[in-house]
């Protein structure tokens, strides 16, 4: 518990220290939402949430990389690696929810009528796949900006599909706006069920994909004997 | 070379000549004193650090060598392609306890990657590494975080072995110390100046104590102070009985290790160096 | 300070620090200073503190580290008994030695 707390709040302290990062990761998702705000509250909400996906998948990304050259030492200090991507994951929901909370309390000063518990349920959802999401592509893809231009690929993507066509399902973040679609337009209760549904899903599978691929760069291998030390 | 740096280098030289860490404390200060109450360049005062290093060596008597201990660390059958280049072709080493090895080479020859597959930190294409106790290894760059302070660096790994925060901070400080750099400031690691992160990477790897020493290139940056306390510490680790291995393409400095393993590919495999 | 001088003083350094040491106690820098004093010339601490580690280390003297008035610390050097009977044993043998070096290049000595 000891490492993996410091891994988390050493996350954490990397990312308030760059005060430039954070106050872009604050700006984007607002950008998101003031863009479509003059029209119905509904896109704005929508827009808001992928804004705050984005900007946690972004920081979990890029922390991502640049850990990439300091886990080894961690591994041969003592840690496992599941003490390194959990100990991260949990600093950057963290920050996902210090991005997270701010944005809900514009949303329930700017709004009215809305289902406060569902906006409140899809921020979470938004800030738990990101997390994994970010640092999946960050361990696939080493080199930054590759990582960049993917997470930007599947944000568009989500953003222009219609969210009742079938392949929406197979994006990320689809949960976020079916939560939202329940949220703003007072749909029936299925919509908040799949979208929970879909959110602990993916969030689930991106933490099994990370955990998979960090343990297996930092693996012990095959080639070392370790003898019991005397 | 300053006052400071002819008592670093004399100190270096004494440890490397086994004399006892007492009597060095004693000696160095004597000449400290001596050279503040006089002034005077240390070059004319007491002539060259190791022939006057060897002279004190002979007037106080030093510590006979003490025999390397078990065997720490044994690779051996190394071989490693890159598609069809063999950086690798059946390199070996074997280090003791109480040894420092040297792995010297051309560029590009594989002295990295043979520190990396003794790390476990990546696959050789066939061979075996054992190892007998706790490693460390100090990458040529990059093992430290940004953003990270120094202390903040401490405590991220010594929590690696269940270090409190006070003892990883404490251990890391006076580590730092010993490479003549004072680490309290609250700087992130990437305001440091190379030749600093370079001793923020260094003591890292020794914060937990490790057995085995694995450093590539680990002094890139150093001024000539630093490089003598570099030095300075590894041997006083060695005499510790660490088994330190260490990446270097300073040829100058093979005198004072104990075993050297050239990997420039005429030579294939290692020749030990001294007895 | 000539080579010759150099030679000279290599024999008889320790007999000049015990010398030195007989009544007081003292320290390098101090006893290198008292030797150009007397007219031995300059001593450098490459050659006197040895001497001094083979003195101390053969017990003719002891050293201990302690405060100087108003100054940093140092490393005090005082003669032992067997220093003492090691100076009475040189002195004299000095003594006739230096005579009769003396008495050969003044000529002195019939044939």
């Amino acid at each position: 518990m000891h490492r993996l707390s410091t891994v988390a709040e050493m996350t954490l302290r990397e990312l308030v220290r760059r005060r430039g990062v954070l106050l872009l990761l604050l700006l984007m998702p607002l950008a998101f939402y003031l863009i479509r705000r003059d029209a119905y509250i509904g896109q704005s909400v929508r827009a808001l949430l992928l804004g705050i996906a984005w900007a946690v998948s972004t920081a979990a990304l890029f922390t991502t990389g640049a850990a990439r050259d300091l886990e080894p030492r961690l591994r041969l200090a003592g840690y496992r690696p599941h003490h390194l991507y959990l100990g991260r994951m949990l600093g950057l929901w963290v920050i996902g929810l210090v991005i997270a909370v701010p944005f809900f309390g514009l949303v329930a000063v700017d709004s009215d009528g809305l289902r406060y518990g569902g906006v409140a349920a899809a921020m979470l959802c938004a800030v738990a796949v990101a997390a994994p999401f970010g640092m999946l592509i960050g361990a696939v893809l080493p080199r930054e900006l590759e990582g960049t231009l993917l997470l930007l690929t599947v944000v568009t993507v989500q953003m222009l599909l219609d969210p009742a066509e079938a392949g929406a399902r197979l994006t990320p973040f689809w949960s976020c706006r079916e939560i939202a679609t329940w949220a703003v337009d007072h749909t029936d209760d299925s919509y908040l069920t799949r979208g929970v549904l879909h959110a602990v899903a993916v969030t689930a599978l991106l933490v099994l994909a990370v955990a998979g691929a960090v343990s297996a760069r930092l693996r012990r291998r095959r080639h070392v004997r370790q003898l019991p030390v005397t | 070379m300053n006052a400071d740096q002819w008592l670093h280098a004399f100190a270096a030289e004494l440890h490397h000549d086994r004399v006892a860490p007492e009597d060095i404390r004693h000696v160095v200060a004597e000449a400290a004193t001596h050279l503040r109450d006089g002034g005077g360049d240390p070059w004319t005062v007491f002539g060259p650090p190791d022939r006057y290093a060897a002279v004190i060596a002979e007037s106080v008597g030093t510590r006979p060598a003490p025999r390397p201990g078990p065997v720490l660390l044994h690779a051996e059958g190394i071989t490693k392609r890159y598609g069809r280049r063999t950086v690798l072709r059946d390199a070996g080493l074997t280090v003791r306890a109480g040894q420092i090895a040297a792995v010297i080479g051309a560029n590009g020859c594989g002295k990295s990657t043979f520190l990396r597959i003794c790390a476990g930190l990546a696959s050789p294409d066939r061979g075996q590494v054992t190892l007998a106790g706790r490693l460390a290894y100090c990458p040529q760059q990059g093992g430290t975080a940004d953003f990270l302070l120094p202390d903040e660096h401490f405590v991220l790994v010594g929590a690696g072995r269940g270090m409190t925060r006070s003892t990883a901070r404490r251990a890391g400080r006076a580590t730092a110390r010993q490479l003549g750099w004072e680490s309290a400031d609250p700087v992130p690691a990437r305001q440091l100046s190379g030749g600093t992160r370079q001793k923020l990477n260094l003591t890292l790897s020794t914060l937990n104590e490790p057995d085995i020493l694995l450093l590539d290139e680990p002094y890139q940056g150093f001024d000539r102070g630093s490089y003598v306390n570099f030095w300075d510490q590894l041997l006083r680790l060695r005499d510790a009985g660490r088994a330190i291995v260490v990446v270097t393409h300073l040829l100058n400095q093979l005198d004072r290790v104990d075993l050297v393993l050239d990997l420039t590919p005429a030579v294939p495999g290692g020749r030990p160096c001294t007895g | 300070m000539t080579e010759r001088r150099g030679q000279w003083l290599r024999g008889v350094l320790d007999l000049c620090v015990l010398g030195l040491l007989r009544d007081h106690e003292s320290y390098g820098y101090q006893l290198a200073q008292s030797l150009d004093a007397a007219g031995i010339g300059p001593i450098q601490g490459g050659t006197l503190y040895p001497v001094l580690l083979r003195l101390e280390r053969s017990g003719l003297i002891t050293a201990r580290w302690r405060e100087g008035t108003g100054g940093p610390a140092r490393k005090y050097y005082r003669i032992t008994e067997s220093g003492q009977a090691a100076l009475g044993r040189g002195g004299p043998d000095w003594q006739a030695f230096a005579t009769s070096v003396t008495a050969i290049v003044t000529g002195g000595v019939d044939g």
